[in-house]
């Protein structure tokens, strides 16, 4: 098993396309890095952020003073103000002006890395049947199971390779960029219940990171289920890259059926637990890990009956 | 133990979706020989070799590789077998020496030094580190034979082995095959519709047409074998006249004229009969020869005349 999962990362890492990806993933990270830190520093609001927080208490107080500030609002400044006050009394300052603000920026190309490994999964199975090099592969005292659970365990050290990548640069080149000043910063938010919390920014970030990582896996899995099944790399590739950004899209529409919270998308984001905003109410994070559980298990079924049985013929 | 058969087919059919591929197909290939499968397209032979190498399941009845189940102990019958079915299509991005290596680590016990003495057996020293990508198709063939001989196999199988190789490629895998099973005592199944190649190659072959076996024989049987009159070809002239001489001869069969000559069936001794009186007749006779009849011939009789190729 070991010895199959070194001959498909042979086969990843032996190829251009696997580097360019790479590269990519860190040219993207660099890039809004540095554009990020250019007008971070450019347009600098004047005074200390002491100063800064007190004026920006001001006008929310002002705010909500005001008549027409719809209830919504009212709550989100109050929160505002809470974690202000909070900072401001224990002298934590906020993220912005500090390495955290760009490496919390670049949390945000996980979405990129779900990208390459979709691109990877898609064509790790499909790819071997289009190169006929699937003949070779299967004649060998392997079974098939575990040829498949080799080359899925690739895909997702792939993902994790990338995942790492993303936290080494983006902590590096923004620490480089801010002198890597207070990286001990902690977070400073307000919980549901308007509780504050201060957290660890590098446990914040892991967290956003796995969250995230969550709809990769998924993501991943569909791809690795359509290249078993339909033995096209382009089908694939295209149908999970369709789905990754026209699936919330999609939710949207159907968002006031009820069974719509069933469907894979409506449950793929769980950071929507963390601020408190389920798709639709009375959904809970268990409910939604259940339903992932459920399609998890459903497309690795699939994969595994599809691509055990099949007769290769060309 | 060279008595045992190294495979055994036992009933077997293939069918996909109403069709009947494979047809109740039974024989045994015997230790240490070179086996062909012969048939037109479409007769299955190829379908017979997948089912073999675990690529299509088996419909019904079983196949046995040195004893060991195919559908139910897959892993250890397959851990004889080394094959190329059709193209060797390997890994283009992948140096050619990786690809070994690639292959090497999916079976047990095989050492880095034997992957060097399969790359010197098969004369890619010079260029096993470039990228499958540039080599030649011949190149590539060999390399296919490089992976389906690194585990030491006691059973070879090559579907198609000769498809677009030239005259010299083709002679040399031939040579090669031969060296195999003489040295090693590798036994060999090969398949093809090109006749004239498995004429050169095989010791025996199997005939498919239809999904169904044909026979069963060795190869020197095979083309010698038939009535115990022959065809012979006289060169005779004038023809004419040669003609009419025999045509009420007795003992001797049908006579007609082809384009070198003619073509007379009768027994091996009614020969100097047929000369004598020739000579007789003041025909002269330039030449006597026994006509074989080759493979192909054979072939055509017993599949019914279905287009070859």
């Amino acid at each position: 098993m070991v010895n199959l999962i070194l001959n498909e990362n042979m086969k990843l890492y032996r190829r251009w396309r696997t580097w360019i990806m790479v590269g990519l993933m860190i040219g993207a990270v660099l890039l809004g890095s540095i554009v990020e830190w250019y007008y971070d520093t450019k347009e600098a609001p004047e005074g200390t952020w002491q100063e800064q927080l007190t004026e920006e208490n001001r006008q929310y107080a002002a705010n909500l003073n005001d008549p027409d500030t719809e209830e919504e609002n009212k709550t989100y400044i109050q929160r505002q103000m809470t974690v202000n006050d909070y900072r401001l009394a224990h002298d934590i300052r906020p993220e912005s002006g500090t390495m955290w603000d760009g490496i919390n920026g670049s949390a945000e190309l996980v979405v990129l890395i779900t990208l390459f490994t979709v691109i990877v999964a898609g064509d790790s199975l499909a790819g071997e049947f289009t190169s006929g090099t699937i003949k070779l592969l299967l004649i060998r005292p392997a079974s098939r199971l575990k040829i498949l659970l080799s080359k899925y365990i690739s895909m997702l050290m792939f993902g994790l390779l990338l995942l790492v990548i993303l936290f080494v640069v983006s902590v590096m080149v923004n620490g480089l960029l801010y002198q890597f000043q207070h990286m001990g910063l902690q977070l400073v938010t307000v919980d549901g219940q308007g509780q504050i919390v201060e957290r660890n920014m590098f446990a914040n970030l892991w967290q956003s990171y796995l969250l995230n990582g969550v709809s990769t896996i998924m993501f991943v899995t569909m791809a690795f289920m359509i290249s078993a099944a339909f033995r096209s790399s382009a089908m694939a590739i295209g149908f999970s890259i369709f789905a990754l950004f026209a699936g919330t899209l999609l939710t949207e529409f159907i968002r006031r059926y009820e069974w719509s919270k069933y469907v894979l998308f409506a449950n793929i984001d769980l950071s929507a637990y963390l601020v408190g905003r389920p798709y639709q109410e009375g959904m809970t994070l268990a409910f939604s890990i259940a339903v992932l559980a459920a399609y998890f298990i459903v497309f690795n079924l699939v994969s595994w009956l599809v691509f055990t049985r099949r007769d290769v013929a060309s | 133990m060279s008595q045992e058969p190294i495979v055994s087919l036992r009933g077997v059919t293939k069918k996909i979706g109403r069709a009947t591929i494979i047809d109740n197909l039974s024989f045994d290939v015997p230790q240490g020989e070179i086996f062909g499968f012969l048939g037109p397209n479409g007769a299955g032979k190829t379908t017979t070799i997948r089912m073999m190498v675990g690529l299509m399941s088996i419909g019904e009845g079983e196949i046995r590789i040195k004893g060991k189940n195919v559908k139910s102990e897959f892993e250890q019958a397959i851990r004889h077998v080394g094959a190329i079915v059709e193209n060797p299509e390997m890994y283009k991005f992948l140096s050619g020496y990786h690809n070994l290596i690639h292959f090497a680590r999916m079976i047990p016990g095989i050492s880095k030094q034997r992957i060097d003495e399969v790359v010197s057996l098969v004369k890619l020293e010079n260029r096993i580190h470039d990228k499958v990508g540039k080599y030649s198709l011949g190149m590539r063939q060999r390399l296919g034979v490089a992976q389906a001989l690194l585990h030491k196999p006691s059973l070879l199988i090559l579907d198609e082995p000769t498809n677009g190789l030239d005259p010299a490629g083709i002679r040399e895998l031939r040579d090669y095959l031969r060296q195999l099973t003489r040295r090693e005592g590798i036994t060999v199944i090969v398949s093809s519709h090109l006749l004239s190649e498995m004429e050169l190659m095989c010791d025996r072959v199997a005939i498919l047409n239809k999904g169904k076996l044909v026979d069963v024989k060795l190869i020197g049987d095979f083309i010698g074998a038939g009535d115990a009159s022959q065809t012979f070809l006289i060169e005779a002239l004038p023809s004419e006249r040669a003609l009419a001489a025999l045509s009420d001869m007795e003992g001797v069969g049908a006579v007609h004229r082809a384009p070198e000559g003619l073509e007379v069936t009768a027994e091996r001794d009614r020969i100097p009969e047929i000369v004598e009186r020739l000579v007789r007749n003041d025909i002269r006779i330039y030449g006597v020869r026994a006509r074989q009849q080759s493979l192909e011939d054979r072939f055509l009789e017993m599949t019914g005349g279905e287009q070859i190729g």
